[in-house]
């Protein structure tokens, strides 16, 4: 097959035609050459199955912007089965097909990235500000076939900036026209977005009623249930996108935690082993993802099943520190639980030393485990030590900040959450008075400075981040331009809007930022 | 108790059908090259079979699948016109063999809603069989009729045989597929045109022998 489809290619006049007999062929061709076309058969021989491929490739961000990305199917249900959360190709080709067929595709995906290039770069950048003004200029050209995917567009971008009622009011629009499902869909999207839950939960349940099988409608979903707390719903919905998609590596390992969570352990334990298996060959394989099972053997009373999967973890992961800290962890309680108290000690005593090796690189839920270990331990000067840092670096993310205070309450208690949580806000608070305090008394450099050096502290902190922006606007208004500074200006813009920072906050700043680059660079 | 899981035995098999159908066509096309034109009458044939047994089986799963509430009706915005092209690139092979020429009509400017891999799927499927049953010309044509975007099919044939004609659109007959073997693709179009709806209005289509060729047509009508 790929004989014939490299005969076909050459003669359009494809220059540079490589084949790769296996997924990881494909991504190392990838990494050697930055292709304008990939042809990916969803059905591989062995190993990476096409999704699979796919979603490594732009993990990796192996695919220049203008490449098309065209999966080969067996047929039209494939798509939806192997569908991932957010890696969809330009378009599939079912096979087989015929020479004018795979024309055609090429033809029409390379027309459609040509004419939304214009948008596409700018979000590749970041820029979506900008993007949006872009896709607002091509609709005023009225092509009549390009209306709808550009309004679905800048719907898109709208909720990604968060303007929810910009996005509302073009999906109300389009379904007062046609009911289209991907509208529905947006709309039960802004509603969530506006915190309007149970009005999303009804457009998703809807949709669910009308498309069986529309996976988006799970997904957003179980969005819905889990922020309004009602994580048993959560897991029933889940498991039915699950049962639909069996192949999706993340919708497994988001149903093994909501499960693990809920404390359904028969669910959690075939989540995380299909997780597991599907990792073998994928970019989202986890060691947690093997702790994770282990832990629900664990607190099922089956030790010798939690040393097995342990087992497997230190047969797979070689050199990583966070699989490293997590067989630890997993060891002292397996230990701790068999009774074998020396063995159990040892355990623990490796997990603190490669903590502190290693404590910065580990994720932020692995670093809550280790956090509750240590407090277990006795050692409850580093359990304060990473609670400490969590909050602070995490102090916007109301759900992760809901986990941290659940699990102070249930093995410290007192206030000491309460406590953490004051104490924190405060520093905060203090840090960013005292920038704002340089501020005002024209000490530009100086509040620079401060401000550097929080962030540096808390990545992502909205005050910080949004005074930051305002302060480097203010530098460029009052001092020569400078396009570095512009740069910078529009760097910490784009950052607010990746934190998810309100648009009411952001609009106005980069609306300024505009006024200034327009006047300066014509 | 020993438990088939049947879904997944079926995909497979269509995959490994597929492939085989894949390298089979692969090889008479290659085959082909070796013959000068004109070449023999066998290719077309062949051609045409390949295309059917890829098409049967592209019905019996999907039809499966509706069966187990598991399809998922991809509906979107399409322009008419693409859809078209979809269909003559997928008979160009076979086009390029015989002398049935394939003429196509479509205001450049008329969009419809549906699930476009479906309505392509099912056009060249009834394509394929007017290839057959036609003299030498065949009209795919698209307009629109009141609320209607209306897929016609026409040929120059000696017409539909009585049992698949399906003129009466309000009774909605069904296909009767123990009548004989010869109306799967009708009934597999069927099908899913009536999937789709706007309001209370929803697809059909009617087959009789008023071409403006004197043989067969067919219509698809989407809301």
């Amino acid at each position: 097959m790929r004989e014939t489809i490299k005969h076909i290619l050459g003669s359009f006049g494809a220059r540079l035609i490589i084949e790769a007999e296996s997924g990881l062929n494909a991504i190392t061709a990838m990494r050697m050459d930055k292709f304008d076309i990939v042809l990916c058969d969803y059905n591989l021989l062995r190993g990476k199955n096409g999704q699979q491929v796919l979603e490594e490739a732009k993990y990796l961000k192996l695919l220049p912007v203008h490449c098309i990305f065209i999966m080969v199917t067996c047929e039209q249900n494939q798509q939806m089965v192997l569908n991932a959360i957010d890696n969809k190709p330009d378009d599939y080709l079912i096979k087989p097909f015929n020479r004018q067929q795979l024309l055609n595709r090429i033809q029409r995906c390379y027309t459609r990235k040509q004419y939304l290039a214009s948008i596409e770069n700018e979000i590749d950048n970041g820029n979506l500000y900008q993007a949006i003004h872009n896709c607002k200029q091509l609709l005023q050209q009225n092509d009549k076939k390009m209306r709808l995917p550009l309004l679905k567009l800048h719907a898109e971008l709208a909720i990604k900036i968060g303007d929810f009622t910009t996005a509302e009011v073009i999906y109300a629009d389009i379904l007062h026209e046609r009911e289209l499902p991907w509208a529905k869909l947006g709309l039960g999207v802004t509603a969530f977005s506006l915190g309007y839950y149970d009005q999303a939960v009804k457009a998703f349940q809807e949709l669910i009623e009308q498309h069986p099988a529309m996976l988006d409608a799970y997904d957003w979903l179980v969005k819905t249930y889990e922020l309004m707390g009602n994580d048993e719903y959560a897991v029933s919905s889940l498991n039915s996108a699950v049962t639909l998609s069996p192949l999706s590596i993340l919708r497994q390992k988001k149903l093994a935690l909501l499960a693990e969570k809920t404390e359904n352990f028969p669910v959690a334990k075939k989540a995380y082993a299909a997780t597991i298996k599907l990792g073998k060959n994928s970019i989202h394989r986890s060691s947690g993802d093997y702790s994770g099972l282990a832990n629900i053997h664990l607190k099922s009373n089956a030790a010798n099943e939690a040393l097995k999967v342990l087992y497997e973890l230190n047969q797979q992961f070689h050199d990583e520190p966070e699989a490293e800290l997590r067989s630890a962890l997993l060891e002292t309680e397996i230990h701790q639980a068999k009774g074998n108290k020396a063995l159990a000690q040892q355990a623990y005593g490796k997990a603190f030393k490669l903590n502190e090796q290693f404590s910065k690189q580990l994720s932020r839920e692995l670093r809550l485990d280790m956090a509750k270990t240590f407090y277990l331990n006795g050692n409850s000067e580093t359990c304060n030590d990473i609670l400490n840092d969590l909050v602070k670096t995490n102090i916007d993310d109301n759900l992760f900040i809901k986990g941290i205070v659940t699990l102070c309450n249930t093995i410290i208690g007192g206030n000491y959450a309460e406590t953490l949580l004051q104490q924190i806000k405060k520093e905060l608070v203090d840090i960013n008075n005292k920038g704002v305090r340089l501020f005002q008394e024209g000490n530009i450099r100086g509040a620079l400075a401060v401000f550097e050096q929080a962030i540096i502290k808390t990545p992502d902190n909205h005050t910080i981040i949004l005074n930051m922006a305002k302060i480097i606007i203010h530098d460029i208004k009052t001092s020569k331009p400078d396009p570095e500074k512009i740069m910078n200006a529009q760097f910490y813009i784009n950052k607010a809007i990746q934190i998810g920072i309100p648009h009411s906050q952001i609009s106005s700043l980069q609306t300024e930022l505009d006024t200034i680059q327009y006047k300066t660079i014509p | 108790m020993l438990t088939i899981d049947f879904p997944a035995i079926l995909a497979s098999s269509v995959h490994d059908i597929k492939n085989s159908l894949t390298t089979l066509r692969a090889l008479i096309g290659q085959l082909e090259n070796t013959h000068q034109d004109p070449k023999p009458a066998a290719f077309k044939q062949l051609e045409f079979e390949t295309n059917r047994m890829n098409n049967s089986l592209m019905q019996l799963l999907t039809l499966y699948r509706i069966d187990l509430s598991q399809f998922n009706l991809a509906i979107d915005e399409h322009s008419a016109t693409e859809i078209l092209e979809d269909v003559v690139a997928q008979q160009s092979t076979l086009l390029s063999l015989g002398n049935v020429q394939l003429i196509t009509q479509c205001d450049d400017d008329l969009l419809c809603y549906c699930d476009n891999t479906l309505i392509s799927n099912a056009l060249c499927t009834l394509v394929n069989n007017s290839q057959r049953y036609c003299k030498s010309k065949i009209l795919l044509s698209v307009s629109q009729e009141d609320d209607y975007i209306v897929f016609c099919i026409e040929d120059d044939g000696e017409g539909y045989p009585e049992n698949c004609m399906l003129s009466d659109r309000k009774q909605l007959p069904r296909i009767d597929l123990t009548n004989g073997n010869t109306g799967l693709g009708l009934f597999f179009t069927e099908t899913i045109t009536q999937l789709h709806s706007k309001g209370e209005n929803r697809g059909f289509i009617t087959t009789d022998n008023h071409s403006q060729f004197g043989g067969a047509r067919f219509k698809l009508y989407l809301p």
